[in-house]
């Protein structure tokens, strides 16, 4: 009987939309996942052929410009990176059954603080300009995922429409800051000025990578400790399993659902800021798009896991480094790594997601 | 009497463990088989090869003198197999004859609604089931509802109907009529297989019980051939002693205070429990029980009213500070609410306590400290699992609940709120609970017992109350309590 353990009396069976969404975890997972990845490379190498070329010639290609020189493989670092930061963040919000799907505008607002922080930043130190900016970087992250949580918590609004709408309004809010205060004018493009050269982020040299990835990885480990040894990670594992127990616990879910909130939206932001202070060294329309949907991939990827996102975002920030290269050389169009990424998060999702 | 189903040499492997180790079962037309075994002991697993829930490893299934194999519970249903859940799969928006044709192809490709709703008004009187065709669901008693299944069954001409456990949540007079609606099938010719493991009821109602421990049949005897005793040394295969008698015990001073509480389908309720008292609170499931238990527990604002915990105030404490303050509770909602199935029984046992020692140090969590409490508490409360570590949603319902047990009790609680702390669990693990409810209480506890089983509250309590609509129909002390009276005070509920 005990698997037909059945619902005791006089227990609501209605579940918030969140916790409907479950996914597994524990041994195995990991397996799922390789086996997934393995077979949307096999999906990817069949649209290859059918293209008319050579699916071996293609994957050397990608492989050799993911790895194949330091610079190479500094570029996929440097593409791992925000995704790391923010997906480490969307992680922690799903595993409390929070549908956080607003990281796309908090890497936005995160790259407006960052540049505008840099911009007005009056000190020469390179060290605390780059702090100052990163700071700012998440506090608009954080301030944008703030505005999402207050309008779940405090209009009810379901929190995959509050996050999700104010993508849109953060996108446009970019575009309004770029046409004006932090606009450069006569640039015939919608960027700011060249943040100074104080607040970039230290690159190694021949490699290219800034320093963001260990930021990321730091930041990762960081989140995994608090996952798994402290009461509020534990709070946000309960509260993501059954909303019931969490406020049996003594929990308070909207206190969980604030402190995710803050906390992806603060990595986020980070996001946005290393992008900016590292890459492009000025805020420029458009410079996240998509960041934060692969976000949500490598969070998924890496079975919520903060520690997993590690090798997911490297998974893709490689397959998207390469994929530039397999373009130049074989003249694959790297649109079929879009399509790789989709397929990647169709089979890990179906390899993952339990049935209710 | 005809032979209907006939199982033979059923066995089916859950990696190392015999759920069913060569079980056979033979029902014949007209005939009601009780089904009697402890939690774990493969009744379920049985009944979901029969439906082709899950597939034997051995074994054969004769229905109707046709070889069943390799089915799907759509090919037992219209072979004309019915289950019956103890959980009701019923839509709650939906009047009853919408939930009668809901996936049957008699209702029509254009729905025949009339049609139906006249058939199912002949099958209720035919059967006795007193069912309104246009009542919608949600507002049918328990006791109702469970009708609707058998009227289900009843249309799509099943020949054998499974009960899981169907009496768990009806009140007494309910059980009476599903039994007496029992009869009629049976003299329509229908076999029935009622799981049960009250053995009152399967001596009422049952012609031939046939008991399973670990996975074999343990014994099996025509009703008039046996007595309850011996049907519970075949079920438990040991003397079940019946729960510890209450020793008298001067009760100590007030230590839950509840005055004027009021909110919705809620009092206003005032009554007070004092030190080393049990108030057992009987009542059909469904008067309020779940209101009050969850108010006091903090998971629901009064609109009114007060709730003071060894004379403070604590109505408006968070749920956090009324366990800080000595108040347990065990909720009746095992699945969702009391655990948590996809943790660790480690994770469970420190589900409210995960802020302090041992199972925190400092600000962090400490995995030491967690996994020596829990094996300590594994110990100490006979859960038996492979480690702290396996998750909870692998563990019988019995041992589900001893990690509520646990981890409520070791706080050393001022007042424990228990709702419904035994329910479906077997004869063995119930008197564990009530046991462990008993020393609290003898230790100086308050305690509030909800069930819905008259029998436990009449085992265990110092004092009665009667639940009926919100509020205490009746309180009595236990020495004095009138079992017509308590009878009166039950129906005061307009079922």
């Amino acid at each position: 009987m005990s698997d037909l353990a059945p619902p005791s009396p006089s227990a609501p069976s209605r579940l918030p939309f969140a916790a409907s969404l479950r996914f597994r975890s524990g041994e195995g997972v990991a397996i799922r996942i390789a086996v997934a990845a393995i077979l949307s490379l096999l999906c990817a190498a069949v649209l290859v052929a059918l293209s008319g070329h050579s699916p071996l010639a293609a994957f050397a290609a990608m492989a050799l410009g993911a790895v194949g020189s330091p610079h190479q493989f500094g570029v996929a670092l440097n593409r791992a990176t925000p995704y790391l930061l923010a997906g480490g963040g969307v992680a922690m919000c799903f595993r409390a059954g929070v549908i956080n799907m607003g990281a796309e505008g908090q890497i936005a607002l995160g790259g407006v603080g960052a540049a505008a922080v840099a911009l007005v930043w009056p000190s020469a130190a390179s060290a605390l300009t780059v702090f100052a900016s990163l700071f700012g970087a998440a506090a608009f992250g954080a301030l944008w995922a703030a505005l999402a949580a207050a309008i779940h918590l405090g209009r009810r609004v379901h929190e995959v429409l509050a996050t999700l709408l104010l993508n849109f309004v953060a996108l446009l809010l970019v575009q309004q800051t770029l046409a004006g205060p932090l606009g450069q004018s006569g640039a015939g493009f919608l960027q700011s000025p060249e943040t100074p050269p104080a607040s970039w982020l230290w690159k190694a040299p021949e490699f290219g990578a800034h320093i963001g990835f260990l930021i990321a990885v730091a930041a990762a480990a960081a989140l995994s400790f608090v996952l798994w040894r402290t009461p509020f990670g534990f709070a946000l594992r309960v509260a993501g399993s059954s909303r019931r127990a969490a406020a049996y616990a003594g929990f308070s879910i909207p206190l969980v659902t604030w402190g995710v909130m803050l906390l992806a939206g603060a990595l986020a932001g980070l996001a946005g800021g290393v992008e900016v202070l590292g890459v492009h060294h000025r805020l420029i329309e458009g410079f996240s798009a998509g960041f934060g949907f692969k976000a949500v991939t490598v969070a998924l990827l890496g079975a919520l896991e903060p520690l997993a996102v590690v090798p997911a975002a490297l998974f893709i920030g490689l397959l998207e480094a390469g994929a530039q290269s397999m373009q130049r050389q074989i003249g694959i169009p790297s649109a079929l790594v879009v399509v790789i990424e989709g397929l990647t998060m169709l089979f890990v999702l179906a390899a993952t997601v339990r049935r209710a | 009497m005809s032979k209907l189903l006939e199982m033979r040499g059923i066995v089916r492997r859950f990696g190392a463990v015999r759920a069913n180790d060569g079980v056979d079962l033979d029902v014949r037309r007209g005939e009601i088989v009780g089904l009697l075994g402890e939690n774990g002991s493969g009744k379920s697993t049985l009944m979901k090869v029969l439906f082709g829930m899950v597939e034997p490893d051995e074994g054969t299934i004769i229905f109707r003198d046709r070889e069943l194999s390799g089915h799907r519970p759509g090919e037992a249903m219209s072979a004309g197999i019915a289950m019956i859940h103890q959980h009701f799969m019923l839509i709650e928006a939906m009047t009853v004859v919408e939930n009668v044709m809901l996936g049957w192809s008699e209702a029509g490709r254009i729905l025949k609604r009339a049609e139906t709703a006249a058939r199912v008004r002949e099958a209720s009187r035919r059967f006795g089931l007193d069912l309104d065709p246009d009542a919608v669901v949600a507002n049918l008693p328990l006791g109702r509802r469970q009708r609707v299944e058998i009227l289900k069954a009843a249309l799509r001409q099943a020949e054998l109907l499974i009960l899981d456990e169907p009496t768990s949540n009806l009140a007494p007079t309910e059980v009476a009529d599903l039994l007496s609606i029992l009869r009629r099938l049976r003299s329509e010719g229908k076999g029935i297989v009622f799981i049960t493991h009250k053995l009152p009821e399967a001596l009422e109602v049952c012609d031939r019980v046939v008991v399973l421990r670990s996975g074999r049949v343990t014994g099996q005897a025509a009703i008039r051939d046996v007595t309850k005793t011996q049907l519970a040394q075949m079920m438990v295969g040991r003397e079940v002693a019946p729960p510890r008698l209450r020793g008298a015990q001067a009760a100590g001073q007030e230590r839950l205070a509840v005055a004027r509480l009021q909110g919705p389908g809620l009092g206003p309720l005032s009554f007070e429990v004092r030190g080393g008292e049990i108030l057992g609170v009987a009542g059909v499931d469904g008067n309020g029980q779940i209101e009050l238990a969850e108010t006091l527990a903090g998971l629901r604002r009064p609109d009114a009213g007060s709730i003071a915990l060894d004379g403070r105030d604590a109505t408006k404490a968070s749920v956090a500070a009324r366990v800080a303050a000595g108040l347990a509770y065990m909720p009746a909602d095992r699945s969702l609410t009391a655990l948590v199935r996809s943790l660790s029984i480690g994770e469970n046992l420190m589900l409210r306590d995960s802020g302090r020692p041992p199972y925190a140090r400092g600000p962090f969590l400490s995995p030491g400290g967690l996994a020596r409490k829990a094996r300590e508490l594994m110990r100490e409360y006979d859960i038996r699992a492979p480690g702290p570590q396996t998750a909870a949603a692998r563990l019988s319902g019995g041992n589900q609940q001893k990690i509520v047990i646990a981890r409520e009790l070791d706080r050393n609680p001022a007042v424990l709120i228990a709702h419904q702390a035994a329910w479906g669990l077997d004869p063995g693990a119930t008197r564990f609970v009530l046991e462990r409810v008993l020393a609290l209480r003898d230790a100086g506890a308050a305690v509030v017992y909800f069930s819905s089983e008259l029998d436990e509250v009449l085992d265990i309590s110092d004092r009665i109350a009667v639940m009926a609509n919100g509020g205490f129909a009746g309180v009595t002390a236990r020495a004095e309590a009138d079992l017509n009276q308590i009878g009166v005070w039950m129906a005061g509920r307009a079922a």
